[in-house]
C-alpha cells in the first residue's frame, strides 16, 4: 500500500516532513523473531496532525520510534525534511532532536528536580542557544501555565504536567511533534485540554503532529487517522469522528 | 549543565553526600597513613647514642614503616576501590533521568561532560573535606600505633604540606577516573530507555567485566601458587595481595552470583509472598545487589583473609617450635645463670642461648641476580653451645655444618630473597671491638624465625654474656622426674616452664601482635569499609521510592514494604558474605600451601570467631540502614510519588 498524506495527494512526497519508505522493523534473533513492522510506506505533510491507531502490539509505537529516529529500523529508509536519516549517526540524531523534532510521551517524563520553566529551558540549554528567559515563558504562557514556572512537577497535576511536557517539546520550534499517547495517563478534561492545545498549534502555527492514541476521542481530533495491525497501514481515515474511529478499533481488535 | 547537578544533587542528595564522604574519608586515611608512614621512616636518634641503641631505635621504627607502608597501600587501594564503585553505581542510578537528557537534545559528549564535571566537584569537595578528616584519622591511627606498641611514646609527626595536596589531588583524581569507564558507559545509553519505567541498564556483565574479573581472578589464583614459593612474611604480603585482588575479581564477576543467590533465597521462602516479591526485585536489580556486595566482598577478604593468614602463620610457628626443639624444659634466666642450669641433678643436657647485643656487618648475595649487598643486622642474633644446641634441636643446614661453630665463626638463617656464601667474613662490632667472623653454615628460614644468626659463646665476652638474658633448652636424664627437677631448679631462682607452655606462650605473645597489627592495618581502613557498605544501601534504596509507592498502591503495607527490603539486604548481604567468604578460603589455601611446604603438613587457622563477629556485624549493620532508609522512603504518601512518575 503506497499511502500517502492526509490529503491523499501523492505529488506531497517532496515536501513531506517525515517519510517512511519500505520500513520494516523486526526483534530478535532468527528463532524468536518478533515483526514489529512489516513494510511501511507514509509520508506526514506540513501542517497535518495524524493519528495513529492499532491494537496492542500493532507496532504503533515502533512506527513513531522508528520515524523519529529513536530506533534503528530492519530495511526500508525514513526521511526527515526530506534528507534521509536511516542510518544517520549518533550526532545528527542528536541534533535532529535538538532543532527539529519534539516529543511528548504518556508518562510526561520531566525531571523532577527541575521547575516547569527549566524543565522548558532545557532544551534551548543543550542546544547551546542563549535561552531568553521571555521565550520560555511564552512558551509555558501558550500552554497556560503562566502562573506555575517555578512549581516543580511534583506540585503539578498530571494535565499540567503534561502541558509542560508539550511547552518542552515546542519550545525548540521544532518541524514534527511526536506524541505517544499524550492522554493515556490523564483524565479526560485534561485531555480534552491538551487536544484542545495541540489543535491550536496545528492550525495557528501550521505545526505537523504524529500522535500515537488508543483513545478514539484523541484520534478524532486529530487531521486523519491512521490505522495499523500487525506491522502493516491497513486504512486511513480523513474524516475521523469518536464512533468511527472506535467501531474502527473494536472491528480491527476482534 | 551545572544546574541541572545542582538541582539532581536536591532530588538526589543521597547520592552526591555519599559520594563526597567516600572521597573525604579515603583522602583522610591515605593522608594519615602517608604521613605516619613518612615520619617514621626517619627515627629520632639521640646524639650520642651506641651504635647498638641507635640500632634499637631504627628497629623500633623500622617494624613501623613495614605496617604504615602496608596500612598507606591499603588505604590507597580502598580509596580507589570503594570511590570509583560508588560513583559507577551512582551513575548507573541515574540512567533514566540520562537518557532523559539524550531524549531533549543532549549529546553524548554533554553527558560525559556532565558527568565528569560532576565528578571533579564531587571530588574536589570531598578533598576538602579530606583535609580535617584526614587530621583526625592521623591522630587516631598514631594514637593506635602508640597504644599497640609498634611505635615509641615520643613518636612525633611534623606538619607536611606536599602530603596533603598530594592526597587531596589523588582523590580528585580517583573520583574522575573511577566516573570515566561510567561516564562512557552511561553517554551510550539509547534516548528510548527514558521511556522505560526502570532506568536499568539491561547488561550487567558488560564484556570488560568479564575480561577484567577473570583476569584478576587469574592473577589471584598464580598468587596462591606463589605463596608456596616463598617465605613467612612474603606469604603475608602475597595474602593481602590475594586478598584485595580477589575481591575485586569477585566483586566484578558478583552478578553472576546474584540471580542464584536469588533463586536459593526464592526456594527458602517459597512460601511467603513477600520473600517471593523480594527474589524477583533481586533478579531484576542485579547491578544494584552487585554494587551493594561489592565494599562487603572487600571488608570480609581483608580483615578476615589478613587475619586468617597471621594466625596461621603464627600457629605455623608455633608448630614448627614443637617439631624442631628436643627438650624437655625451658628454663630462663640471666647470661651468668644460664651456666649452672647443666650442674642440677637429672638434667641430661642443657643448651643456653643467650642474646647478644651485637651489630652485625655482612655481605650477602640477591638470590635471584647474585648481586652482592651489604646488609646490617642488630638483632636475632644469638650464642650457643654448638654440640648442645645440635643435641636439642633438629638442625637442617643448606649449607655447611654446626659442628664448625667454633673460634670467631658464624652460622646464618636469611631470608628467602638472600643467601651466602660459606666462608664469607662478617664484620662484628661488640662491646666496643670489631670482630670478623667466617661464616660457616647456613640455615633455610623458618616460620618462627625470620633472619637469625648463632655464634659460638667463646665469641662473646663473659661480661656481656652475663648481663644478657638466656633460654636454656633442658634435656632430662633417663629416668629423671620431670616434676623434681623442676622444683630443683625453681629453688635455685630459675624460671622454668615445660617446652610446650613455653611454646604457648611465645605463641600467645604473637597472637597478641597479630590482633596489634591488623587493628592498625585495618581499624581505620574496616570503618571506611563498613561506611561505604551503609553508603551502597542508602543509594540503593533511596532511589526506589517511586517502586516502592507502586509495591503500596498494589497492596503492600507499609511495614510489608519495608519487610521486603529487608529480605533482599540480607541476601545482597549473604553474596558479599559468600563471594568475600570465598577470597577468605583462597587466602588460606595459599598459607596453608606455604605452611605446608615449611612443615610437611599444612597449618591453618580459620578465624570463625571474628568471621562470625564481621557477618553478624554485617547483616545487622545492612538490616539497620535498609530499614531506616526504607522507612524514610516511604514516608510521602505513595499516591503523590506514583502519580510524579518517577
Amino acid at each position: 500500500m503506497t499511502e500517502t498524506g492526509p490529503n491523499g495527494a501523492t505529488d506531497s512526497v517532496a515536501a513531506a516532513v517525515v517519510e517512511l519508505r519500505g520500513v520494516t522493523r523486526e526483534y530478535g534473533s532468527k528463532q524468536a523473531r518478533v515483526c514489529a513492522l512489516a513494510g511501511v510506506d507514509v509520508a506526514f505533510s506540513p501542517g497535518t496532525w495524524t493519528a495513529v491507531m492499532g491494537p496492542s502490539g500493532s507496532g504503533k509505537s515502533t512506527l513513531l520510534h522508528c520515524a523519529a529516529g529513536l530506533e534503528q529500523v530492519s530495511g526500508g529508509q525514513v526521511f526527515l525534511l526530506g534528507e534521509e536519516i536511516t542510518d544517520a549517526s549518533d550526532n545528527k540524531l542528536t541534533e535532529l532532536r535538538r532543532r527539529s523534532i519534539g516529543f511528548v510521551f504518556q508518562t510526561f517524563n520531566l525531571i523532577n528536580s527541575l521547575s516547569a520553566e527549566q524543565n522548558v529551558a532545557l532544551p534551548l540549554k543543550l542546544a547551546g542557544r542563549t535561552v531568553a528567559k521571555k521565550q520560555v515563558r511564552a512558551a509555558l504562557a501558550a500552554v497556560g501555565l503562566a502562573d506555575r514556572l517555578r512549581h516543580r512537577p511534583a506540585e503539578l497535576s498530571g494535565g499540567q504536567q503534561q502541558r509542560v511536557a508539550i511547552a518542552r517539546a515546542m519550545v525548540t520550534r521544532p518541524a514534527v511533534l511526536f506524541a505517544d499517547e499524550p492522554t493515556g495517563a490523564l483524565d479526560s478534561k485534561s485531555a480534552r485540554n491538551v487536544m484542545t492545545l495541540l489543535r491550536d498549534l496545528v492550525s495557528s502555527d501550521n505545526q505537523t503532529i504524529v500522535m500515537v492514541t488508543h483513545d478514539p476521542a484523541a484520534a478524532a481530533s486529530a487531521d486523519s487517522v491512521l490505522y495499523l495491525s500487525d506491522g502493516r497501514i491497513i486504512d486511513q481515515d480523513f474524516r475521523p469522528t469518536v464512533h468511527g474511529v472506535a467501531d474502527r478499533l473494536a472491528r480491527l481488535e476482534r | 549543565m551545572f544546574e541541572f547537578s545542582l538541582y539532581t544533587f536536591r532530588e538526589r542528595w543521597q547520592l552526591f553526600v555519599g559520594s563526597i564522604l567516600t572521597v573525604a574519608v579515603g583522602v583522610g586515611l591515605m593522608q594519615a597513613s602517608l604521613r605516619v608512614l613518612i615520619a617514621a621512616q626517619d627515627p629520632p636518634v639521640p646524639a650520642g647514642a651506641s651504635v647498638i641503641e641507635a640500632a634499637r631505635i631504627r628497629e623500633s621504627y623500622d617494624g613501623a614503616t613495614t605496617l604504615m607502608g602496608m596500612t598507606m597501600l591499603l588505604s590507597a587501594f580502598l580509596a580507589i576501590f570503594v570511590v570509583s564503585s560508588t560513583f559507577a553505581f551512582t551513575v548507573a542510578q541515574r540512567r533514566r533521568d540520562l537518557a532523559l537528557l539524550r531524549l531533549v537534545g543532549g549529546s553524548k559528549r554533554q553527558l560525559r561532560r556532565l558527568l565528569l564535571s560532576e565528578a571533579l566537584l564531587l571530588g574536589a569537595c570531598g578533598a576538602v573535606l579530606g583535609v580535617p578528616v584526614g587530621m583526625l584519622a592521623l591522630r587516631v591511627q598514631i594514637w593506635l600505633t602508640k597504644e599497640l606498641g609498634f611505635l615509641p611514646q615520643d613518636f612525633t609527626v611534623s606538619p607536611s604540606g606536599w602530603v596533603v595536596l598530594a592526597t587531596a589531588a589523588a582523590g580528585v583524581v580517583i573520583a574522575l577516573l573511577g566516573v570515566r569507564a561510567a561516564a562512557w558507559r552511561a553517554a551510550k545509553v539509547r534516548p528510548l530507555e527514558a521511556l522505560r519505567d526502570t532506568g536499568a541498564a539491561r547488561q550487567v556483565m558488560t564484556p570488560a567485566r568479564w575480561v577484567v574479573g577473570l583476569l584478576l581472578a587469574g592473577v589471584a589464583a598464580g598468587l596462591v601458587v606463589l605463596a608456596q614459593a616463598v617465605g613467612s612474611v612474603a606469604a603475608l604480603v602475597v595474602a593481602m595481595g590475594f586478598a584485595m585482588i580477589g575481591a575485586v575479581a569477585l566483586s566484578l564477576l558478583s552478578p553472576l552470583v546474584v540471580p542464584l543467590t536469588s533463586r536459593v533465597f526464592g526456594f527458602v521462602l517459597r512460601y511467603s509472598t513477600l520473600g517471593r516479591i523480594a527474589e524477583a526485585n533481586l533478579r531484576e536489580g542485579v547491578r544494584r545487589s552487585a554494587s551493594t556486595a561489592a565494599p562487603l566482598i572487600v571488608l570480609i577478604s581483608l580483615v578476615l583473609g589478613l587475619f586468617g593468614a597471621l594466625s596461621s602463620l603464627t600457629k605455623a610457628a608455633a608448630q614448627e617450635q614443637l617439631d624442631t626443639v628436643n627438650g624437655d624444659l625451658i628454663v630462663r634466666s640471666t647470661g651468668a645463670e644460664a651456666g649452672r642450669v647443666s650442674t642440677v641433678d637429672g638434667v641430661a643436657v642443657a643448651s643456653p642461648e643467650i642474646e647478644v647485643p651485637m651489630a652485625l656487618t655482612m655481605t650477602v648475595l640477591n638470590a635471584d641476580s647474585g648481586e652482592p649487598e651489604e646488609e646490617k643486622y642488630y638483632s636475632g642474633i644469638t650464642a650457643i653451645d654448638p654440640a648442645a644446641y645440635q643435641r636439642t634441636h633438629d638442625v637442617s643446614m643448606l649449607a655447611g655444618s654446626l659442628a664448625d661453630l667454633s673460634g670467631d665463626t658464624i652460622a646464618a638463617t636469611l631470608i628467602s630473597e638472600h643467601r651466602a656464601e660459606i666462608g664469607t667474613t662478617a664484620s662484628a662490632e661488640l662491646d666496643g671491638r670489631t670482630l670478623a667472623l667466617r661464616l660457616v653454615g647456613t640455615m633455610p628460614e623458618g616460620l618462627a624465625s625470620g633472619e637469625s644468626f648463632l655464634v659460638p659463646l667463646s665469641v662473646v665476652p663473659p661480661d656481656v654474656l652475663a648481663g644478657a638474658p638466656a633460654e636454656t633448652v633442658v634435656v632430662l636424664a633417663d629416668g629423671a622426674d620431670p616434676a623434681a627437677v623442676t622444683k630443683t631448679l625453681r629453688g635455685k631462682g630459675f624460671e622454668v616452664s615445660t617446652v610446650a607452655d613455653w611454646v604457648a606462650s611465645t605463641s600467645a605473645r604473637r597472637e597478641q601482635d597479630d590482633v596489634g597489627i591488623m587493628v592498625v592495618l585495618m581499624g581505620l581502613a574496616g570503618l571506611y569499609t563498613a561506611l561505604a557498605v551503609v553508603n551502597s544501601v542508602v543509594i540503593a534504596y533511596a532511589a526506589r521510592r517511586h517502586e516502592f509507592a507502586t509495591a503500596r498502591v498494589t497492596g503492600l503495607k507499609r511495614v510489608q514494604v519495608v519487610r521486603m527490603a529487608l529480605i533482599e539486604s540480607c541476601a545482597v548481604t549473604f553474596i558479599g558474605l559468600f563471594l568475600g567468604g570465598l577470597v577468605v578460603a583462597g587466602t588460606l589455601l595459599g598459607v596453608g600451601a606455604a605452611t605446608g611446604s615449611a612443615l610437611g603438613t599444612p597449618v591453618v587457622a580459620v578465624p570463625w570467631t571474628l568471621g562470625s563477629i564481621l557477618a553478624a556485624g554485617a547483616f545487622v549493620v545492612t538490616s539497620v540502614t535498609s530499614v531506616l532508609t526504607t522507612l524514610s522512603a516511604t514516608r510521602p504518601r505513595p499516591v503523590t510519588l506514583v502519580a510524579a512518575r518517577e
